[in-house]
């Protein structure tokens, strides 16, 4: 993958099998390639070279031979985001911001908000369904979040420094909610700086400049994550 | 080769914000190439205008030039005009400035980190502003010189209005140096609303409250107009037609001001019922968005809620003037009818024109402050219309509001003569409807126009976040 103008590759000669359910956490350096991975395997950016196999719903699918329509539909319908910043809407309350990943899936908003409330509820914020995003703390905005990358029944959810702007008891709580999900078959592809969190993973995947340097199995996979509430 | 430590420099001759604020200001004039359009809108506003007050006030003086009986009818009118339309021209206004203060925030949180001063932030502020508005208002003096003879094209009292048009060329300087106070001023403005701090800029504003006192005050307002009006009889025997008029401009002022407090409180009310019954993403988040500020959804179209409402007035005054027989008047009476149709939806059609400059320039501010959610919202696979139908929608939503209530408004007060025009000059209302509708029309257009910079955006996505 090497983007227009660079001068050497953002990433290289990477090889990556990522099975259903696993739990994968890419670390690496600033610049090393982690979040240019992220966006190719999730049909963000398409790379110059190679190719990405996606085991959807309708079986496989190659995303890079996708056009823009059908790869934002994919992200959409079959995969779930967690970045940094929650990436919610300012205007919509909690259970709105949820319940629109339904919405745009033609799920009527009556079904959409009762899929929503449960999934807010599952993730301890039962009560706070009418809050505003700025009347949310950063832990519980996270966890509306995860919420709406889950309530469409997305098979792979990536997370982008999930937890970079919390505190530790929160990140802790947050990394668990998203443990969890492993729990119910779907995979999770963690980018992250932290090394507490690489740890919780099954698998860490290090990079240093655009390759894979290191694929290591942890000795004891955090499978069994439980739910904070 | 060694390297070595630079050496210590000696202390500098501490230095007055202003002449701090001019040393640093060449330095964000030079922005990268994806800020090119950030640094040209906000030239393009201004331009937009300087143009726009140019025109109107090259009108409004056009009508100085007669001396006959009906010369000081054609002044008053005149005025009218012009303070019907200084309203949305403020607006057009206040959207520039906002739009070239965008941005500005996290520059001054770094500068405030690096020991600016909060005199040399106002000062850099103040002179960005101005500097900007200064570009922008010279490249209006050229709309303008494109504009005025396409306005001169218009026909009052059976004649062009042509070369006059055209302002002393005393007035131009005048009308650039004000514009470029006027952005200065605002600027001082906006910075009083935030907080810059070493750590950043509170910029994030309580949502504008419209709160239900507003509506008990702005129906005391319109109830002590109206018990004005009737007491017009009294007072001009008592004053003469200066207490006449005097009462007339305060009765004015009032019912703008209570329309200006009213106005948001329905707007919310209605957003609210939007939001309740919002079926589909793009309509909740239109309901939401206007929600979030409903005096600032009011206030982007609120220029057209007068114009609207003397609009239907004209329309009627264009069907009785078409239908009054003219047999014992003469040519002069035959043109004021006729000629005050033809200026009310004039500026009914220049009123819609600065709203849709507003919006167009409110919504390219949004869309560019907003392009980290832009980028985020691709990213999770939203539909790119999305977002461009919801902000279509909100502006539509306020506008139908403003310019159709403030128009069924006049309607229901002129009701039979309304009927009775429909029915005998069909022709002169299609005239003032096919007015609303391109005016309509063109606020709509503006609102859709910001969703081309979003492709622009989605291309440098690294930029936004």
């Amino acid at each position: 993958m090497q983007y227009p103008g660079g001068v050497t590759p953002a990433l290289d000669s990477v090889d990556l099998d990522i099975a259903a359910g696993e739990s994968v956490a890419i670390m690496g350096a600033s610049g090393s390639g982690k979040t240019t991975l992220l966006h190719c395997l999730a049909g963000i950016l398409r790379p110059t070279a190679g190719s990405v196999t996606f085991a959807s719903s309708q079986g496989p699918l190659q995303v890079e031979s996708l056009d823009d329509a059908a790869r934002s539909r994919l992200r959409r319908e079959e995969l779930g985001f967690v970045f940094q910043q929650g990436l919610l809407l300012d205007e919509l309350t909690a259970l709105e911001n949820v319940a629109v990943a339904r919405m745009l899936g033609g799920v009527p908003r009556g079904q959409a908000e009762a899929e929503a409330a449960q999934w807010l509820q599952y993730l301890g914020l039962t009560g706070l369904e009418q809050r505003r995003l700025g009347e949310l703390s950063g832990g519980q905005a996270q966890r509306v979040a995860i919420a709406r990358a889950q309530v469409t029944g997305a098979r792979l959810i990536f997370a982008d420094e999930p937890t970079g702007a919390l505190d530790s008891a929160t990140s802790v709580e947050v990394l668990d909610l998203l443990l969890s999900a492993t729990t119910q078959g779907r995979t999770l592809v963690v980018v992250t700086h932290d090394a507490d969190v690489a740890r919780r993973c099954a698998r860490t995947v290090v990079l240093r400049d655009g390759r894979v340097v290191s694929d290591t199995a942890a000795s004891a996979p955090a499978a069994s994550a439980e739910v904070t509430r | 080769m060694t390297a070595h430590v630079p050496p210590a420099v000696p202390g500098a001759r501490p230095a007055g914000p202003l002449a701090t604020a001019v040393h640093l200001a060449p330095l964000f004039t030079r922005r990268r190439d994806g800020d090119r359009l950030a640094t040209a809108l906000p030239v393009a506003a201004f331009g937009v205008v300087t143009a726009l007050l140019l025109v109107v006030l090259g009108g409004a003086q056009a009508f100085f030039r007669w001396d006959d009986d009906l010369a000081s009818t054609y002044e008053a009118l005149a005025v009218i005009a012009v303070v019907l339309l200084l309203v949305p021209l403020a607006t057009v206004g206040a959207s520039a400035a906002r739009l070239a203060a965008r941005r500005r925030d996290e520059r001054l949180a770094s500068l405030r980190l690096l020991g600016a001063t909060t005199g040399t932030i106002t000062a850099l502020t103040v002179l960005e502003a101005a500097v900007t508005a200064l570009v922008g208002a010279v490249v209006g003096v050229a709309l303008y010189a494109v504009l005025a003879p396409v306005v001169g094209l218009l026909r009052f009292r059976g004649e062009v209005l042509g070369a006059q048009m055209w302002v002393p060329w005393w007035w131009l300087p005048l009308a650039v140096l004000g514009v470029a106070l006027l952005a200065a001023a605002s600027a001082v403005v906006g910075l009083r609303a935030v907080v810059v701090t070493p750590l950043g800029v509170r910029t994030r504003q309580r949502p504008g409250t419209a709160h239900w006192v507003r509506v008990v005050i702005a129906v005391g307002v319109l109830v002590a107009g109206l018990v004005l009006m009737q007491m017009l009889g009294v007072l001009g025997r008592l004053g003469g037609i200066v207490a006449i008029i005097g009462t007339l401009a305060a009765i004015f002022g009032g019912m703008l001001l209570a329309l200006d407090a009213l106005g948001p409180w329905f707007v919310r009310i209605r957003a609210r019922r939007q939001a309740r019954r919002a079926q589909t993403v793009p309509r909740l988040l239109a309901a939401r968005m206007v929600l979030e500020d409903p005096k600032a959804a009011w206030r982007q179209v609120s220029g057209v809620a007068m114009t609207s409402f003397v609009g239907v007035f004209g329309a009627v005054g264009l069907a009785f003037g078409a239908t009054t027989p003219t047999e014992g008047m003469d040519g002069d009476e035959r043109w004021l009818m006729q000629d005050v149709s033809t200026g009310v939806l004039v500026t009914v059609a220049v009123s819609f024109l600065m709203v849709a400059c507003s919006v167009g320039i409110n919504q390219a501010a949004s869309t560019l402050d907003r392009a980290a959610v832009h980028v985020s919202l691709d990213r999770l696979g939203v539909p790119r219309s999305v977002m461009g139908e919801a902000t279509r929608r909100a502006v539509m939503s306020a506008l139908w509001m403003v310019a159709g209530g403030s128009a069924l408004c006049a309607a229901v007060l002129l009701f039979p003569l309304v009927g009775y025009a429909i029915f005998v000059q069909p022709v002169a209302i299609a005239t003032a409807v096919s007015v609303f509708a391109l005016g309509f029309l063109a606020v709509r257009g503006a609102a859709a126009l910001s969703a081309r910079l979003v492709p622009g955006i989605l291309a440098r996505p690294e930029r936004a976040l």
